[in-house]
């Protein structure tokens, strides 16, 4: 037993007026309202991480590099034995880039379970979709500019590594079809980031999902299914021809419009699902 | 004023809440207490809208958490010091969480004086110490000027000089009308400033009730050094006092100094030495939950 005195430091004092204004109801019109903010918070966290230009740092040293091995060591396409060009070559490493910007889009939503900052995010803005609509918009529009910065690279490197210019009439859609890939890319990671919600568990299975498993898959599925893979949709997007391409594999192709809704769907997929699961489930 | 009614959580087959309804009222610093796994913090997790309650809900002046337009505004809240990305400053981190309720980009600055963090403001997080982090935490739950604020743990990593400022603080907070609810395990400081008291166990309701109340339950107990100690022990015993004796100290329980004083002087016993202890609220706490703690100490 101790003795011990309790005194309070201050008997209540009268109400004070309210230093926020009364509550009230948001509605549907209010959290519309409040997507522009989001997207500016989520802007903030993005541009305050080393890890950003460190990415960005790394696409324009993929596209860099990759065309420059091209240009001087492999000099010749496997499968036309022609020599590479620079309209042909600006674009090879936009498919690295398009997993890479798969991997920032599954990091956008992991890291921030991982340190406990969605948290935050979901006390502030009790209307989810509004955080998830703040996260879309700003993955795709980083995506967007890592697509420029690796085609932009990949071109330098190109020029850098002595390549003809070659053909260039298809350039410009080529571009803006990688561009379209590469804006998707995080939306599909985003997805599933909010699906697996592990960092670890949901970078590697998309690694292992597009190095790995779709190319197995392609191998024992018929054509006619393997075209449907998201990756393999990725490819068609970029128009580049792989080792694996057979004639009944070109024969079967989907073309490039088939391909981005194909890979939108995948995309708008896992980002409905996550939102689902994000609501569902409790937030740490 | 906040109202939680009926709240009611349950996790496969352990129930974590169960049916808690208490008042939070406004101009007060009331304190959240109970053992650990008594459920604290899965009620401040569905107060905040993060867990879904299965049953019951939470009001703020009458409309639920999740229904608040820009809630940041109304509610300040600190339920984890770590949720931070420890690669962002503090700066970049209250910037973040202050631009998604729309509250101005001065309050950064502002809010960051006020918890002593201005010279490590540009700082990463991850190079924070606990107390720091804590700092970093409150100064978020202060970004939107609320009018309540809700704490779980918050001097948890504060050094004296912290802890004596966040009493201050949440002291001053609720006299000027702000509303204070803080779960802590530091009794003994909660008692110094908190003016109601929330006690749950096992997840369940075990009293709402002003610190005073609280404190009135616990029995006194007088010391007494007599050289009369034999004599002084039958007449309080006469007087239906329980009575424990050790040489010439006694100690008499359920009384007061002014009952026993003056029983001794009526019969003239002498009394070289009399004092009144009571229980702290920290012992009177223990006691009432002391059934229902899901970890207790050997």
């Amino acid at each position: 037993m101790s003795i011990t005195t309790y005194a309070n430091i201050n008997a209540p004092a009268a109400p004070r007026t309210p230093i926020a204004p009364r509550p009230t109801t948001r509605s549907r019109r209010d959290d519309i309202a409040t997507v522009r903010t989001a997207v500016r918070s989520e802007w903030i966290k993005m541009r305050s991480l080393r890890s950003t230009p460190a990415i960005l740092g790394l696409t324009v040293a993929m596209g860099v590099l990759l065309s420059l091995i091209l240009a001087i060591f492999v000099k010749t396409d496997p499968n036309t034995h022609e020599p590479f060009t620079v309209g042909e070559t600006f674009i090879f490493s936009t498919w690295l880039s398009t997993v890479l910007a798969v991997i920032v889009g599954t990091l956008l939503f992991t890291s921030e379970v991982q340190h406990g900052t969605l948290a935050t995010a979901v006390i502030a803005q009790p209307a989810r979709w509004v955080t998830v609509a703040a996260k879309t918009t700003v993955a795709s529009c980083f995506g967007l500019v890592m697509g420029i910065a690796g085609m932009v690279a990949g071109f330098s490197g190109a020029v850098l590594g002595g390549l003809d210019t070659g053909e260039t009439s298809g350039m410009a859609a080529t571009a803006l079809w990688g561009l379209l890939l590469t804006s998707l890319a995080p939306l599909f990671g985003l997805g599933v980031g909010m699906i697996i919600r592990h960092s670890s568990a949901a970078v590697s299975i998309v690694l292992v999902w597009a190095l790995v498993l779709e190319n197995l898959f392609r191998g024992f599925a018929p054509p006619t299914v393997s075209r449907f893979l998201p990756f393999s949709a990725a490819n068609g997007l970029l128009d580049i021809e792989s080792a694996t391409d057979t004639p009944e594999t070109l024969a079967v192709a989907l073309t490039r419009v088939q391909d981005a809704f194909l890979f939108a769907g995948y995309s708008v997929a896992a980002l409905t699902i996550g939102t689902v699961l994000l609501y569902r489930r409790d937030t740490h | 004023m906040i109202t939680v009614s009926a709240l009611t959580k349950q996790y496969r087959d352990r129930v974590a809440v169960d049916d808690l309804t208490f008042d939070v009222a406004p101009g007060r610093v009331t304190g959240f207490v109970g053992p650990n796994g008594a459920g604290k913090s899965t009620t401040m997790r569905m107060m905040v809208g993060l867990t879904r309650p299965d049953r019951g809900d939470v009001r703020y002046h009458g409309i639920s958490y999740t229904r608040l337009l820009r809630p940041a505004r109304i509610v300040g809240s600190v339920l984890d010091a770590r949720c931070m990305h420890p690669g962002r400053t503090a700066r970049n981190h209250l910037l973040a969480s202050g631009a998604l309720s729309g509250i101005p980009t001065r309050r950064v600055s502002e809010v960051l004086n006020e918890v002593g963090l201005d010279r490590a403001a540009d700082q990463r997080a991850g190079s924070f110490s606990l107390g720091m982090r804590q700092r970093l935490a409150l100064a978020g739950a202060l970004l939107g000027e609320p009018e309540l604020l809700l704490l779980d743990e918050p001097s948890n990593g504060l050094d004296p000089d912290g802890i004596r400022w966040l009493r201050k603080f949440l002291a001053d907070f609720a006299a000027q009308g702000g509303t204070v609810f803080v779960s802590s395990h530091l009794i003994s400081e909660l008692a110094m400033f908190a003016h109601d008291l929330v006690v749950v166990g096992g997840g369940r309701l075990i009293a709402a009730e002003p610190v005073a109340t609280t404190l009135a339950r616990g029995d006194t107990t007088v010391a007494v050094r007599t050289p009369q100690a034999a004599e002084l022990a039958r007449l309080l015993d006469h007087h239906d006092l329980a009575v424990g004796v050790g040489g010439d100290r006694l100690s008499v329980h359920g009384t007061t100094t002014a009952v026993v004083s003056r029983i001794a002087f009526d019969n003239r016993i002498q009394v070289v030495e009399i004092t009144e202890t009571s229980r702290s609220l920290e012992e009177i706490l223990l006691a009432m939950t002391g059934a229902t703690a899901a970890f207790a100490s050997a």
